[in-house]
């Protein structure tokens, strides 16, 4: 398996593991041959001293086992705890790694059950295959061959024996494994019913839905209900039908026991040590299809991190061996864009645009116009299907991502804050940012006097991603985020609008005074908030439209005019 | 600053970031006692299915403490020694089938205890899941705003599943544990009463040192679910917000800590395990020894002929079963504390005072005219710290109202408090007339449609999407209802159109085909009073002119309250309200508002700056 590898670094662990469960396991086969020694020819052959001294052997020999016991375990845990922790930081450098194409594809709810979940599910399968499966075989396998050494044939009774169990165990797995995809299905269907209903409790309650709401969860419960109590009634019948096979083979030992002290073969105290061995074996049975279980979620587990490694990230670091001849500058070649599972429609269709050093533009355009991809190919979110982007005279695919993205700051449309405090929120623009230039790149983008006012001020900690915060105060922190950053081109991804008029104006005030000479990139839905700009760039069904001073569109731009009418007419009801 | 509505779905399911804080609250409850009451209450709904486990587990130990017995007869029959110098076969047989039937009914009640089992903890967590979310969905507003989403998933799932395995694992074990220990204690006692005192001084070793080794333990378990809980915020808030680290190349530095989390997870884990790992063979060792003790005494006292080897082998067999569920009981004990903590949290859920609903008046949906009026409203979501003060409004029926204000001057709140979303501290609010506090809540809500800039999309089609507004609408009613909002385009030109399943709250459309889904959710609804808060911020003005053109149809004999911040959106208002620090600065038309040259002039002014219209 392709995950073998992250067990290598601890290969000696791997060995020394099942080799000190050897010792133990020797020392647990070894017992009930002690204990029957010290019934047998110490209690009835009334030799005291056997039993004192056999039993200081005995327990001098479950010392050692217990401390194999232990080695067993800490070589154990060290293997499998490496393993994880290597495994977990590979995906997640890979995760790392890819584009948004990809992480998109994966969600992210399932990556991250893959990078805890899923990882804990191998690792306890290393522990329990390095320690259970090894000494449950060792334990199966000795202890048929302690039974056959005591007398043959006991032999008869495992060939009988053994197989009904096996058969048994294999037929009601069968009927089991898939009932589990079912119940995970169900607990999923539940688990998202309860978290709509919390994360849109408006609605539903302004809808008047509660009863609505508890019904459709209620029916959700209920399938859960039925299929875990199937699985369970299942898995119910497994004990008592292996108990029922143990014990007549019990049953039989005494029998056959009878017959060979009779025989003058074989001792009572043996009979008591096949008892124990026995039921060691067939014991050993229901541990191994325990873990044979363990092993077919495990595999499943294993299935949805290989999923994860195998992904080749498709942006990669260019080769890099290149001087900047510009500096500012963005181009858009004939780029056109899809993306995947959208169906072949095309977000970007053959578009050319040329964004000088220093350029104040705007890309305005219709909800779904292909604004936000547009500049998402700037940074290499995305790539184009066809068609070259160059940022500062060079195609971006040359640059190393980090150096590509160091030039480019951005604001998204939707502010992603990250747990710490205000301050270090801020300083993810720049990690050695002075406290005075957290606080003036916070004055431009108007956050200071709500951080200020927070109870410790740039320390405070923004906890749940900022759920404390409104959204024109997630904006403005993400603003200052990106200013402080100083980068050549800034790109404002309709990246104000939870603000106010009069905070907008100020906030665009400050970035004008401040961004001198810094190429800026502005996607926004109002004509005021863009109409200064050097240019304007028209979207319209991802195709660029027109490009020009906003005089000029007005006189010869129709889409733009009505765009502009649009909203500087009164709306709509007028017309 | 008014707590933001929660700002869209929580992505992961159950929100594994704060599934850490379930893990280390799940060590200790605060008033345990209380909560087992109550547990127990729930599990005593199944009464009979209790009892009948009850009955099932007292069978199954004194089945379990008859097999040493008959089997030491067995072995005694088979015994060859001075005195007896042959096999017994008739006696071995005799008891053989008498072991046989015992057997058979061992497996027989064991199924049935498993069955029985499943069946309690099954019926009983279906319960409590249930009670919980009936619960959840009559939590006021404020509920929501102020709790943790990720930790409310957790108590849904996790704490609801750990209660489920307790039940099913940790009954059974505690009830036949106890059983068995007082049953085997008495056999013991009736073979040997030496040879008992013998075998309990290593059962309280037994107890001594697991009692130790447990609280060593603990400390390396509860830091490891605490690592274990910053590794899942870790990865869940860098993959979420995955764009800015990327934007930022905060890759490496976030891979960095991430290693260190892990490394030291990995240390803590190593210890735990070590620690959880030796608990076996030290126990081994225990038992061994006090094996070897019974032998000895009792070799000895065989030997004097005060005992047989049956009884020996009988002894051994009952002193296993003795110390078995000592340790057993010692290992559900950390269960049943977690168990207990996730009790807890749920309850504290169901404890908690769920929406007020004293409403009795005479008010009915299609008899509302869609009057509004506030009165010297106070309300504010921190005590003392008041949002709105004394705030006066009139709204007559049929009016369009737009409502503007900065950031945080309390726009948002009047929504809330005319859904009772929030309750108001004081003043009066009445809906045609009558105050909002006599209106049943539900026709109250029914007569109300809002739409929120936050979009709620559920699971499931296009179509179900906007017919949560109205359950039996036919689907043109739900075109036409598309059509009005302008998203009949975008929803014709989705794959499977109006069949289109959502995915992940809709997160295969934009944020403003979203906005548009809702619209059309609000239109299908056909109100008398309709609210849009912010309704229209994504999507761009050229069609939010078109819905616009279509909701003056709609708005007609509709009372409409509209929270915008762009001018366009608001300027053809009946009347327009600007709210500022709590309390309504001016209202009136645009033309008249723009006359007075005020707050609202001089926010006009801001967004059409160099602007000659």
């Amino acid at each position: 398996m392709k995950l073998a590898k992250y067990i290598k670094p601890y290969l000696i662990f791997t060995i020394l593991t099942p080799l000190s469960m050897v010792g133990e396991v020797m020392v647990d086969l070894w017992q009930p041959k002690l204990m029957s020694q010290i019934v047998d020819d110490g209690v009835l052959g009334n030799n005291m001293d056997l039993i004192i001294s056999t039993g200081i052997k005995m327990m001098l020999l479950v010392i050692l086992g217990g401390t194999c016991g232990v080695l067993a375990t800490t070589f154990g845990s060290n293997a499998s705890q490496g393993f994880a922790r290597d495994l977990r930081c590979d995906v997640y450098k890979k995760v790392m790694s890819l584009s948004f194409e990809q992480t998109d594809k994966f969600t992210t709810g399932s990556l991250v059950t893959r990078l805890t979940t899923n990882i804990t599910a191998l690792q306890q399968l290393v522990e329990f295959g390095l320690k259970g499966f090894v000494r449950d075989i060792l334990l199966f396998v000795g202890g048929i061959v302690m039974m056959l050494s005591l007398n043959i044939r006991f032999g008869v009774i495992l060939v009988i024996a053994l197989p009904i169990e096996i058969l048994l165990v294999v037929l009601i797995m069968k009927k089991v494994n898939p009932l589990y995809t079912i119940v995970a299905q169900r607990l999923d269907k539940v688990n998202s019913v309860t978290q709509e209903n919390v994360s849109g409790s408006r609605v539903v309650k302004a809808y008047v839905k509660e009863d609505f709401e508890a019904n459709r969860f209620n029916n959700a419960n209920v399938d859960l209900m039925e299929s875990n109590l199937r699985v369970q009634t299942l898995l119910a019948i497994i004990q008592p039908l292996l108990m029922i096979v143990m014990n007549v083979s019990v049953i039989a030992v005494i029998w056959i026991g009878g017959l060979q002290v009779e025989a003058k073969e074989m001792q009572v105290g043996q009979v008591m040590a096949a008892i124990t061995y026995l039921t060691q074996v067939l014991n050993g049975i229901m541990m191994i299809s325990m873990m044979f279980q363990t092993v077919s979620r495990a595999s499943a587990s294993a299935k949805r991190i290989i999923e994860v490694m195998d992904t080749e990230p498709v942006v990669n670091d260019g080769k890099s061996d290149f001087n900047c001849t510009e500096k500012g500058t963005v181009s858009l070649r004939n780029v056109s864009f899809t993306y995947k599972g959208s169906g072949g429609r095309p977000v970007l269709n053959e578009i050319s645009l040329d964004i000088k050093s220093g350029e104040n533009i705007a890309i305005l355009g219709a909800t779904g116009s292909g604004k936000s991809s547009l500049i998402n190919l700037i940074p290499r979110f995305y790539d184009p299907n066809s068609g070259e982007v160059y940022v500062d005279g060079v195609n971006v695919k040359e640059y190393k991502l980090e150096d590509l993205r160091s030039r480019i700051g951005i604001v998204l449309q939707k502010s992603e804050l990250f747990s710490g405090s205000a301050a270090d929120n801020i300083r993810w623009g720049k990690k050695d940012a002075s406290d005075e230039e957290v606080v003036s790149a916070s004055e431009i983008a108007q956050a200071d006097e709500f951080v200020s006012s927070m109870p410790d001020g740039y320390n405070s900690i923004i906890a749940e991603k900022g759920a404390s915060l409104s959204g024109g105060q997630k904006q403005r922190l993400s603003v200052a985020r990106a200013v402080i950053k100083n980068p050549e081109i800034i790109i404002f991804d309709d990246s104000t609008s939870a603000l106010d008029l009069g905070t907008e104006a100020r906030l665009r005030q400050g970035l004008r005074e401040n961004l001198k000479g810094a190429t800026v990139i502005t996607i926004a839905q109002r004509i005021a908030s863009v109409k200064d700009c050097d240019r304007i760039a028209v979207l319209d069904h991802g195709r660029l439209v027109d490009c020009d001073t906003h005089e000029n569109l007005l006189k010869n731009s129709e889409v733009y005019r009505d765009i502009y009418s649009s909203q500087m007419k009164a709306s709509g009801g007028d017309e | 600053m008014p707590p933001m509505p929660p700002m869209g779905p929580q992505k992961g399911q159950g929100g594994p970031g704060s599934r850490a804080a379930n893990r280390v609250n799940g060590e200790k409850a605060k008033d345990a006692k209380q909560t087992l009451k109550k547990l127990i209450a729930y599990i005593g709904r199944n009464k009979y299915l209790f009892f009948s486990l009850l009955g099932v587990m007292l069978i199954i130990t004194l089945l379990n403490l008859a097999v040493p017995s008959i089997q030491q007869v067995a072995i005694d029959y088979i015994t060859i020694d001075d005195e007896k110098l042959s096999v017994d076969f008739d006696n071995l047989i005799k008891t053989l089938v008498v072991l046989g039937v015992v057997y058979i009914l061992l497996s027989v009640f064991t199924y049935l205890q498993g069955i029985f089992s499943a069946r309690l903890s099954q019926y009983t967590v279906k319960t409590m899941r249930h009670d919980m979310f009936e619960k959840l969905v009559r939590l006021p507003i404020k509920y929501f705003d102020t709790h943790n989403h990720g930790d409310l998933m957790s108590r849904m799932s996790n704490d609801v599943e750990n209660i489920s395995t307790t039940i099913s694992q940790s009954i059974g074990s505690l009830i036949s544990g106890v059983l068995t220990v007082v049953g085997s204690f008495l056999i013991m006692l009736f073979y040997s009463p030496l040879l008992t005192l013998i075998s309990l001084s290593t059962i309280f070793l037994t107890i001594f040192v697991s009692g130790l080794m447990t609280k060593f333990m603990r400390k390396y378990f509860v830091k490891q679910q605490v690592i274990l809980g910053e590794i899942d915020g870790q990865v869940e808030e860098t993959v979420t917000g995955y764009r800015t680290v990327a934007a930022y190349s905060k890759e490496k530095d976030s891979i960095e800590k991430f290693n260190q989390m892990s490394d030291e997870l990995r240390h803590c884990g190593i210890m735990a395990q070590i620690c959880g790992g030796a608990m076996g063979p030290l126990m081994n060792c225990i038992s061994n020894f006090g094996f070897v003790l019974i032998a000895a005494f009792g070799g000895w006292m065989t030997i004097k002929g005060s005992i047989t080897i049956g009884t020996i082998q009988a002894f051994i067999l009952y002193s296993k079963q003795f110390s078995r569920p000592i340790n057993e009981i010692a290992n559900q004990y950390a269960n049943i504390q977690t168990a207990i903590a996730g009790a807890e949290r749920i309850f504290e859920v169901m404890d908690s005072e769920p929406e007020k609903d004293n409403g009795t008046a005479d008010f009915h949906l299609e008899n509302v005219k869609g009057d509004i009026s506030f009165r010297n409203v106070d309300f504010g979501y921190i005590d003392g710290e008041l949002v709105l003060k004394g705030l006066n409004l009139d709204v007559k029926n049929g009016q369009k109202i737009a409502i503007v204000g900065a950031t945080g001057s309390g726009k948002t709140t009047i929504v809330n408090l005319l859904t009772r979303f929030y309750d108001i501290n004081g003043g009066e609010i009445t809906v045609d007339g009558v105050n909002l506090y006599d209106i049943p809540k539900d026709e109250l809500r029914k007569s109300i449609a809002i739409v929120l800039q936050d979009t709620v999309l559920f699971l499931g089609t296009v179509e179900d999407n906007i017919k949560y507004g109205r359950e039996d609408a036919e689907l043109d009613e739900v075109k036409r209802a598309a059509a009005h909002a302008n998203a009949d385009e975008f929803i014709e030109r989705l794959p499977q159109g109006y069949s289109t399943i959502l995915t992940e709250g809709g997160s295969n459309l934009s944020q403003g085909q979203r906005q548009l889904l809702s619209i059309a959710r609000a239109v299908l609804a056909d109100p008398k009073i309709l609210i849009l808060d912010e309704a229209t911020s994504s999507v761009d003005t050229r069609t939010e002119m078109h819905i616009q053109s279509a909701m003056v149809s709609l708005m007609k004999n509709r009372t409409s309250l509209i929270i915008a911040h762009r001018l366009s959106t608001i300027r053809d208002a009946d009347k327009i309200v600007v709210i500022d620090n709590g309390v309504v600065a001016e209202q009136g038309s645009h033309e008249e508002l723009i006359a007075k040259k005020g707050c609202y002039y001089n926010l006009y002014q801001t967004q059409f700056a160099g602007h000659k219209t």
